[in-house]
């Protein structure tokens, strides 16, 4: 039987705003005592938490791994690399890897290629309709039976609202979430940044907010008259916020998540055509970036996911309007977010550990890792004081094309526990 | 004439000043005198490569800056690059660092996608002219349409333009804005509610109506080029309703004539759309002077730039 005492951290509890200073004992993978002061038993491990901060570890629904098809840009065995150099023990697979996972079989495909070549399990998300072309539903129930927990056509936004409605019907009788990328084809085709003066400015078709808008305000109704279970991603806009707001209010079945990127840049940041601030949706004005915040810390948003979005540097060199939109995520999130919003006391610990381990956990139908005697120790120890440098020798990922590139960030993960595993 | 910092490449008007602005255009008159010369030639980029990159088929902008370049003195040499050949997988870095490798003094880069230009400048040593890229700017076009307005107003404080057409798709529309604005210019625009989007600058006056324009008053009436694929994506209906509505008709071009205005376009002109064809016989049209003074402009840019290309002994070379 082994054990250790964790000692000395300010630890995140449950229904604590503060982090409170007490020891933890892990036996066995799962927690076993939570105190202000634990006696070690002979032979015990015992770690020194002095001066460190030890969290639930993270949770990232919505991550593209690449494999198989764009090897190049990612793998399982880098990606996944790259969450647990970010703090994340657990990942939702997106399914538009070519070929997409749009089958039971290739839903079996990953999770088996995951298990040999990832260090932390993997969830995988199928695609919605065949081949992601938004046209027939796949095969849902294969997909659930091989263990699949969501599916989603990814940034191929449903233009049917028929098939959606479908597809949250369909879905009610399996464990299944519906993942939607709300946006409106007609209005935003061919835009490449958010449209406003930034875009008129830079002469970039733009990608307006009502596209936006009124795919979130589509989906959403179609949601409330089925009663489906969804789940929206990437929320860029202020009225998106506020519409799903008023529909969460109104009862309806929905979670909904935004980015780092989104909650902490904006149009504003993207005058030097820097490809590695193209994304989809695009970064909009301050003002959606106070509201994702509002609707982060309300709870209308109940998540924040990094959409990790792996490309090559070739393709990142295209010029702007060619160069694919994404960026990747896992490892600057957590010390990002620390930096701009908890050190300076916009975001607490206990809201940021709800949004961005607790809340994906659940989404993925995962137990909990929430600090409670039983629960499974998924843990990490941060050092509010350290320095993350974030470049080209320090990131496990395949791909550089993030905007924090050269950045040095405040707070350093130290370590990240896996039950009993010391990743 | 006032001293400037040396500038590398001229990429838009973002980080210009006026005096710079005006040292350009007052450069420019000289070269212009030079043309009536027996011998058009000065001897001042001697030994110098300058080298057209053109991503973009243009006919008319890059004869021009080969002009210019040639009658500098320069070496010139033309670059076609298809923009297949993103599709092949050379990057636009791998072609810079081929262009790099054989001692360019001067790249001229028109791309169809904006900030090509200003990411090729990132990568190299030579100087970077911004021949047009995407909807961003085209600086020389603006410098050519100042120097041509200058010719009639030489103080330009207080003058008045208004830029006619579709403005949401126009570099050339951004760049005189800019050029205009700093020069101390009032700039109005017209044209169809769905080109002229609401997110353009400020210090712009929108007019909904042409008789509005001819209230305002202003010395040009600059017509852009309309493409005549923005109809089928439903920008306006026809080509008609558009000459119509938007365009220089019969009627009002007898009423510009009366007023006294000046006509600027940048060419090349879609008759019975933008105007009438009498316009291009207009005592008042300044089109085809505007195709003159665009060589002795890009000259005077050429000038006004300094490369970063050292020489052997190690520092860098002022051709000025």
């Amino acid at each position: 039987m082994s054990t250790r005492i964790f000692q000395q951290a300010r630890v995140v509890l449950p229904g604590n705003a503060e982090p409170e200073s007490v020891m933890l004992r892990v036996r066995d993978g799962r927690i076993a005592e939570i105190s202000p002061s634990l006696r070690p038993a002979e032979g015990e491990d015992v770690i020194d938490c002095r001066g460190h901060m030890l969290i639930p570890a993270l949770c990232d629904a919505h991550v593209h791994l690449r494999e198989p098809g764009q090897e190049d840009a990612e793998t399982i065995e880098s990606g996944t690399e790259a969450a647990i150099a970010g703090g994340f023990t657990r990942i939702l697979a997106m399914p538009n890897t070519d070929p997409p996972v749009d089958t039971g079989g290739m839903v079996g495909f990953v999770q088996s290629m995951a298990k040999s070549r990832s260090r932390i399990p993997v969830s995988v998300a199928g695609c919605l309709t065949k081949g992601r072309e938004g046209a027939k539903l796949a095969e849902i129930a294969d997909m659930a039976d091989q263990g699949a927990v969501m599916v989603t056509d990814c940034n191929h936004a449903l233009q049917d609202a028929y098939v959606l409605r479908r597809a949250l019907e369909y879905t009610r009788h399996f464990d299944m979430v519906v993942g939607v990328y709300p946006d409106t084809p007609a209005l935003s085709a061919g835009g490449v940044m958010h449209e406003g003066t930034v875009s008129f400015r830079l002469g970039l078709p733009g990608i307006p907010a009502m596209a936006e808008e009124i795919g979130i305000e589509r989906d959403l109704r179609v949601a409330a008259a089925v009663k489906g279970r969804m789940h929206i991603q990437n929320v860029s806009t202020a009225e998106g916020v506020a519409s799903i707001r008023r529909w969460k209010a109104r009862g309806v079945n929905v979670t909904a998540e935004t980015t780092p990127h989104h909650l902490l840049f904006n149009h504003e940041d993207l005058r030097a055509y820097n490809t590695d601030f193209k994304m989809m949706p695009p970064l909009r004005t301050r003002e959606d970036q106070e509201a994702l915040l509002e609707g982060l810390c309300d709870g209308t948003l109940d998540m924040i996911a990094t959409g990790h979005a792996p490309h090559t540097d070739f393709a990142k060199n295209l010029d702007f309007n060619h160069a694919p939109f994404g960026i990747i995520g896992l490892e600057t999130a957590l010390c990002a977010l620390h930096d701009a919003l908890v050190s300076p006391g916009k975001l607490s610990w206990s809201l940021l550990v709800e949004r961005l381990a607790l809340a994906p956990r659940k989404l993925l139908g995962l137990p909990g890792n929430a600090f409670e005697i039983g629960a499974p120790f998924e843990a990490l120890l941060f050092d509010p004081e350290g320095k993350t440098r974030i470049d080209r020798d320090t990131l496990k990922s395949r791909s550089f094309n993030t905007p924090w590139l050269g950045e040095t960030l405040r707070g350093a993960i130290q370590n990240v526990y896996l039950g009993d595993l010391t990743l | 004439m006032k001293t400037v910092a040396p500038r590398k490449d001229l990429l838009s008007f973002d980080d210009m000043s006026r005096e710079e602005a005006l040292a350009i255009l007052d450069t420019a008159k000289p070269f212009k005198d030079l043309f009536t010369r027996s011998v058009k030639k000065v001897p001042t980029l001697r030994g110098k490569t300058v080298l057209n990159l053109f991503y973009e088929p243009s006919t008319r902008t890059r004869t021009s800056f080969e002009i210019a370049a040639k009658r500098l003195s320069a070496d010139v040499t033309n670059f076609a690059v298809s923009t297949s050949s993103v599709v092949k997988g050379e990057s636009i870095l791998d072609t810079i660092d081929t262009l790099q490798a054989m001692q360019v003094d001067y790249m001229i880069v028109r791309h169809g996608a904006s900030g090509v230009p200003e990411y090729i400048a990132r990568h190299t040593k030579a100087s970077v002219i911004n021949a047009g890229d995407g909807y961003h700017a085209h600086p020389t076009q603006a410098l050519l349409d100042a120097f041509t307005y200058r010719e009639i107003f030489p103080d330009l404080q207080g003058k008045r333009i208004v830029v006619a057409g579709d403005i949401l798709h126009s570099r050339v529309a951004r760049s005189v804005f800019d050029l205009m604005h700093l020069l101390g210019v009032e700039v109005g625009t017209f044209g169809p509610a769905t080109l002229i989007p609401p997110t353009i600058p400020d210090y712009v006056k929108v007019f909904t109506r042409f008789e509005e324009v001819l209230e305002f008053n202003p010395q040009v009436l600059y017509l852009l080029r309309l493409q005549l694929e923005r109809q089928t994506a439903n920008f306006f209906p026809s080509m008609r309703e558009y000459h119509r509505v938007y365009g220089v008709t019969a009627e009002r071009f007898r009423r510009i004539r009366e007023m006294g205005m000046y006509i600027m376009h940048p060419g090349p002109v879609n008759r019975g759309v933008e105007l009438v064809d009498d316009v291009m016989r207009y005592e008042r049209s300044l089109i085809n002077a505007q195709v003159e003074n665009g060589i002795a402009t890009r000259m005077a840019v050429l000038y006004h730039l300094t490369p970063e290309v050292k020489s052997r002994s190690g520092e860098t070379e002022d051709h000025a």
